[in-house]
């Protein structure tokens, strides 16, 4: 192997990407080339500071959070409903899908019944996550939230903490729903977060309704002139249990204190 | 292969696809952040490589999800660049400063001036194709094989293009060092 090929071949020869034959000649040729000793240790020595020392980028957690909402609107949109159905007719049987149809049948004239409302506030909830603006106010503390909206909304929300109840108090945020500036805050359930909006009931109320909507729950309720309205990808009962321990610790008031 | 994406009714399976790939989401962001500088462009890169994936999932058809996901990601990168800086001129490659001393005082001012923040900076100025290489090899660990499917070039133009990028940065290195004790 003459010198030039040697030099050539010095990176990959490091890199351990060289065949054993290969190898084996510009070994020999190394052995009796102080020049190329000295380049291999230059290139050694070059790697091994890029390795140590140039920083290796990682992703953020929210990243994770974003990207796994993301999919699941967009299987959502991929998966047409009739999909649902050729796969319930294959796999079992006449009867069963006969059952099914029904079901299906109920389940999409259900779905044409979710209110504007209950869609907008999965739209706010999927939007929170993807475009890392999940929060305004970071924190953990319900005296921080709360005074946070003062001057921002025209009433101040009740800002209760669940940690205790392993459903942490995160953050708030303002958002829009219905065409007005609500409260939201933000809750967190191991690695799911829930939206809890809070807005003054003066034109319609809740009535604690569960819609789902795309894998997303809604569940929205009335309670002293206010209108609360929780968003999750959690599950149904998990949704259900976090809305009733909000229910149990929001206190009786009215509006604006 | 195929049916293993999918499930009973025949659907691709979300979890299948977080299980072979989220993994990666750590290489990903390191090659998008590497590549478009900010870590806005490059988390917006990375979910819309997933987006891409994902429906082009019922293609994948196994073996190494690394590389066939990097490519996607790659594809995205490059696009977001070309959108990102059709208006910025690069910054010319400034051969006086980068002319070579001699071979050992070259080799001294090269120790002198390595370390963390040099290397950073230095790699910043190199070309794309040249900063992709050296993340995806010696940062990220892919064999010459899979770069050379994941960039699309014949593993012969991996072997020389990488050893120009090391070469370059060494070069960048020097004369960053070289600057500084002018000024």
């Amino acid at each position: 192997m003459n010198h030039d090929e040697a030099v050539r071949l010095l990176g990959p020869y490091r890199d351990g990407e060289l065949d054993l034959t290969t190898c084996l000649k510009l070994e020999e040729h190394l052995a009796g080339c102080p020049s190329c000793q000295q380049k291999l240790a230059e290139e050694q020595e070059l790697v091994g500071l890029i390795q140590s020392e140039a920083p290796r980028f990682k992703a953020s957690p929210f990243l994770k959070t974003r990207i796994r909402a993301a999919l699941r609107e967009e299987k959502s949109l991929t998966i047409p409903w009739w999909k649902h159905f050729s796969s319930v007719w294959t796999y079992s049987g006449l009867a069963g899908a006969a059952v099914m149809f029904a079901l299906l049948a109920a389940g999409v004239f259900w779905t044409q019944r979710i209110p504007a409302l209950a869609q907008e506030a999965v739209a706010d909830h999927v939007r929170s996550l993807q475009v890392s603006h999940l929060m305004d106010v970071a924190s953990t503390d319900q005296h921080t939230v709360k005074p946070w909206f003062a001057g921002k909304l025209d009433y101040s929300p009740q800002v209760v903490d669940l940690a205790q109840s392993g459903y942490p108090l995160i953050g708030g945020r303002l958002d829009v729903l219905d065409r007005r500036n609500v409260a939201a805050i933000v809750y967190q359930r191991r690695k799911h977060y829930i939206n809890l909006f809070i807005w003054p009931s003066d034109a319609e109320s809740l009535h604690g309704r569960l819609y789902e909507q795309n894998g997303y729950h809604v569940l929205g309720w009335t309670k002293s002139g206010m209108n609360y309205l929780a968003v999750s990808e959690l599950g149904e009962k998990e949704l259900r249990e976090f809305v009733k321990m909000i229910q149990a610790q929001t206190i009786e008031s009215r509006p604006g204190e | 292969m195929m049916e293993q994406h999918r499930d009973a009714g025949g659907n691709l399976s979300q979890q299948d696809f977080e299980r072979v790939f989220l993994p990666h989401l750590d290489a990903a962001y390191n090659l998008a952040r590497w590549l478009l500088r900010n870590d806005q462009d490059a988390e917006d890169a990375v979910q819309e490589a997933y987006m891409r994936a994902y429906k082009a999932f019922a293609r994948f058809r196994g073996g190494d999800g690394k590389a066939w996901f990097m490519t996607i990601l790659r594809n995205v990168c490059y696009t977001m660049i070309k959108k990102l800086r059709s208006h910025e001129t690069p910054e010319p490659f400034d051969e006086e400063i980068h002319q070579p001393v001699g071979e050992s005082d070259m080799q001294e001012a090269f120790r002198q001036k390595a370390n963390a923040e040099s290397l950073h900076d230095a790699l910043e100025k190199l070309p794309d194709e040249f900063r992709e290489i050296i993340v995806l090899h010696d940062l990220e660990g892919l064999a010459y094989k899979e770069i050379a499917a994941v960039v699309g070039i014949p593993i012969g133009t991996v072997m020389s293009r990488l050893a120009r990028a090391r070469g370059r940065l060494r070069a960048e290195i020097i004369a960053s060092n070289a600057r500084e004790s002018l000024s």
